[in-house]
């Protein structure tokens, strides 16, 4: 990094900022790393560190960093498993978090306009004030942001009835590589048939083509009631086949999360260490899927009726009795009432950590993914933590995968395996006529090798990234290059 | 100076590190004001994994970040790991370097010389068959602390107060372990034989030292109010309220119901602020904050005034000789800048209220 421009530009954002921004090491260690595995001594440290409030500041901010060719990172919540805001090129790291004003509720159209900083946790707590609730929900929701949301195209709790940010985003303010605030997308219509559907193009950019500073979001009545079950199925497969069974007798099932066999022993390790009790869990079952139902009581109640009766009846399922264990995931999941690091089994992340290859799967290729991740993790030797197969579109089945590990971080050569276990997973998500990544993105691991599944597209999406971004200041390192996975 | 205290929480901060879930963050009373990560529990973790491994030295920024630390604990109450004990000792890290508020120095240096925080320590001695331990704040307000043994007389209760000083708790969260050994030492000369019997305390904070850092069997007064308050008859009062739990008093004693109890006793309507009991969120006057930024004290107290408001309520009651003063300043300053006002009162003076005089 050139520091003389960087001297300059600090000169100019502390014009702009005052005390937020900073060049202090004890704040850009704040912005290091996030959640993704690499080794425990790790460290991507921005050279300075801006926290705007509003889009006027955030174009201010890229300005500078056009002038003085210095990259730009958005930081949100910190928690992307996939590297998209390490600073490995240095740079700016934008603390987006102060970004967290609601900035209009239009309840007659059931539509907020939000700073794309706020956390998905805080505007949930308002809603909930008017009796609306905005479904799109990450497990990392605490501290998630709609703007990182938008950024990483993430997973959500309520996938099956929701379907991803897409489905319930109409426009995003994002400040362009020309120091530009342009809103794209559609105003509050759900639909548009008209020009290009640039917002597409925003979701799931990683930051790399400008910097979204609001959002326009639907928003919902909240439910009356909910209900959550566990079943125990004969195969993965039975557990799909009675999901699109169950959803095509016309049911509304809220979210739906098959977990695989040793998932499922996570689970029942998990009820037996915390009520000392062995779970009544018959030998046979070869996965478990968790259902929520939500609305009306009359309306939940029966829904949950005819989908026991088809899990039992037609898929010889059982129902979990262990409520307890049930509640724990969904928790996990959903409530979040639970202490992080708390439980001792099998070390929660205190000598390993979690790490996934998230790849996305057509939803017939489940079973036979499965047990080749079985043989992929072996080969890195790696701890296999299970399979949970989310299903992420609305009122369909639909296979993003989490294939999750416990990472050995201690050494550089473990992590490495780790990313060797990416690099085959996700080729062999492309062979299987899926996707790398349905829900991590693609950070800094898979840029460049994902030209694999691409293909003669990936020279339009560097054009792309060309038009929005000249200078290429936005989150460099990301998309077309990776240090992690290199190409096939 | 070197890292060793810290490398026997190495396992911890790596933990913190290694996973960065981020359920401390947004609702940290620091963070809300400040806004970076470094003034939350997982920026503070990072820190510390940088003093260990040497991405960073101790400076003079360091030492504000870990200053605005106000150990309210809220953090701690969102994770398993033992955030409060490593901030503690990043402090003392940084004081043992030179690194120290001026500030914190002096009424260190008070203490271990004096015995006490404040000047003018009360004179108040009472004999009586229940040791009542006054701690520094109450030995500054005679008057507050006379109500106080007022109610508990008026509870059946016969508090013997005698020399006392003070717990030290100020010179260990602002990173004087040295020095609190000798407070310590003090203190168990000064308070004799009391120190065997079971004691009444008046302020949370040093009710969670005596307990955790002396091994004495103390319990707060106004449990011990609560316990007696169906034998008492009170006026009711015409008050709709809201309760804020006291960091220390709430989420590190656990006594959330108490005071509770006896406002409905006394006929208050109680509204609850979304951040209550275990998540309750801090009045800005811990960890020694308002000594070297008043303005973020400040902020902290004016945001904890606004979560009242948030509920619809204009009246705000807690327990504790840091709190009340804190929040009131909070409230002042809300009601010259937006013009919305909250009183602020104390469950003390409210139990003088309601409780008839002894005949």
């Amino acid at each position: 990094m050139d520091e003389q421009a960087l001297g300059l530009a600090f000169d100019e954002l502390r014009e702009t900022l005052g005390e937020r921004a900073t060049r202090d090491p004890t704040h850009r260690l704040g912005y290091s790393r996030d959640w993704s595995p690499r080794h425990r001594s790790h460290v991507d440290l921005p050279d300075i560190v801006v926290a705007p409030k509003t889009t006027a500041e955030v174009v201010e901010i890229v300005k500078i960093a056009h002038r003085h060719h210095i990259p730009i990172v958005p930081f949100a919540g910190g928690t992307g498993m996939g590297g998209g805001v390490a600073a490995w090129k240095g740079g700016i790291a934008i603390e987006t978090k102060g970004l967290n004003q609601i900035l209009e509720l239009d309840e007659a159209n059931m539509m907020v306009t939000v700073q794309a900083g706020i956390t998905i946790w805080e505007l949930n707590e308002t809603l909930a004030r008017s009796g609306l609730w905005f479904p799109h929900q990450p497990e990392s929701k605490r501290v998630c942001t709609i703007g990182a949301s938008i950024g990483c195209d993430n997973d959500s709790t309520f996938g099956l009835r929701y379907g991803k940010i897409l489905d319930v985003l109409s426009n995003v303010v994002m400040v362009t590589g020309e120091g530009e605030a342009v809103r794209f997308g559609r105003r509050k219509a759900s639909f548009t048939s008209s020009g290009y559907k640039l917002l597409d193009l925003i979701v799931g950019s990683e930051g790399t083509l400008g910097v979204v500073t609001e959002a326009t979001l639907r928003v919902f009545p909240l439910p009356e009631t909910r209900l959550v079950r566990g079943f125990v199925c004969r195969s993965l497969e039975d557990g799909i086949r009675a999901l699109e069974h169950m959803l095509a007798t016309g049911l509304g099932i809220e979210s739906a999360h098959l977990n695989c066999r040793q998932r499922l022993h996570f689970y029942t390790h998990a009820y037996r260490e915390k009520y000392q009790r062995e779970p009544e869990i018959p030998d046979w079952a070869e996965a478990i899927l968790f259902l929520s139902f939500a609305g009306d009581r009359d309306v939940v109640d029966f829904t949950l009726d005819k989908a026991t009766s088809i899990l039992l009846e037609q898929f010889s399922a059982e129902e979990v009795r262990e409520q307890e264990m049930v509640d724990g995931w969904w928790a996990s999941k959903h409530s979040l009432e639970f202490i992080p690091f708390k439980q001792k089994w099998p070390d929660s992340q205190r000598q390993k950590k979690f790490g996934a290859a998230d790849i996305g799967l057509p939803i017939g290729r489940v079973e036979e993914a499965y047990q080749r991740f079985l043989e992929i993790a072996a080969k890195w030797d790696q701890d296999i933590l299970g399979m949970t197969v989310y299903n992420e579109s609305p009122n369909k089945p639909t296979a993003s995968i989490s294939f999750a590990l416990f990472v050995d971080d201690s050494t550089e050569q473990s992590v490495a395996n780790f990313y060797n276990y990416v690099r085959e997973m996700s080729a062999m998500a492309v062979e299987m006529e899926g996707t790398m990544s349905s829900y991590i993105g693609d950070g800094d691991r898979l840029g460049g090798f994902n030209e694999l599944e691409h293909g003669a597209s990936y020279s339009y999406m560097r054009r792309v990234k060309e038009m929005f971004d000249p200078a290429g200041v936005f989150n460099p390192g990301k998309k077309f290059e990776s240090r992690w996975i290199t190409k096939p | 100076m070197d890292n060793k205290a810290l490398e026997q929480y190495a396992e911890e901060i790596y933990t913190c590190n290694r996973s960065r879930c981020g359920f401390c963050v947004t609702d940290c009373p620091v963070y809300r004001v400040k806004g970076f990560e470094a003034y939350t529990s997982r920026g503070k973790m990072m820190i510390a994994r940088g003093l260990l491994e040497g991405l960073v030295e101790p400076s003079t920024e360091m030492q504000g970040i870990l200053e605005g630390c106000l150990l309210c604990g809220y953090c701690q109450a969102r994770c398993a790991l033992t955030n409060l004990e490593i901030f503690t000792l990043l402090r003392q890290r940084l004081a043992e370097q030179g690194l120290s508020a001026p500030e914190h120095e002096e009424k260190v240096a008070k203490i271990v010389e004096e015995g006490f925080l404040f000047d003018r320590p009360s004179p108040i001695r009472r004999d009586g068959t229940v040791p009542l331990y006054l701690g520094c704040l109450y030995q500054s307000k005679p008057v507050e602390s006379r109500t106080i043994i007022s109610v508990l007389e008026r509870c059946g209760l016969d508090p013997l107060i005698v020399d006392e000083t003070c717990c030290g708790y100020f010179a260990e969260a602002t990173g004087f372990g040295t020095q609190f050994k000798r407070i310590q030492e003090r203190f168990r000369e000064a308070y004799g034989a009391q120190a065997d019997e079971e004691i009444l305390t008046l302020c949370p904070t040093c009710t969670v030292t005596l307990r955790e850092k002396y091994g004495l069997n103390v319990k707060h007064a106004i449990v011990a109010v609560a316990e007696r308050m169906d034998q008492l008859s009170p006026r009711q009062l015409e008050l709709k309220a809201t309760y804020h739990d006291p960091c220390h008093l709430g989420r590190m004693l656990g006594i959330f119901e108490e005071p509770r109890a006896i406002l409905r006793a006394l006929g208050v309507e109680l509204v609850e602020m979304e951040h209550n009991r275990f998540f309750s969120t801090c009045c800005g006057g811990g960890g020694g904050v308002a000594d070297t930024d008043p303005g973020l004290a400040l902020e902290v107290a004016k945001n904890r005034v606004r979560d009242a408001l948030q509920v619809g309520v204009e009246n705000m009651v807690t327990v504790c000789p840091t709190c009340e003063p804190t929040l009131l300043r909070g409230a002042s300053r809300l009601a010259n800048e937006a013009d919305v006002f909250v009183d602020v009162r104390g469950l003390w003076d409210l139990l003088d209220e309601a409780l008839p005089p002894t005949e």
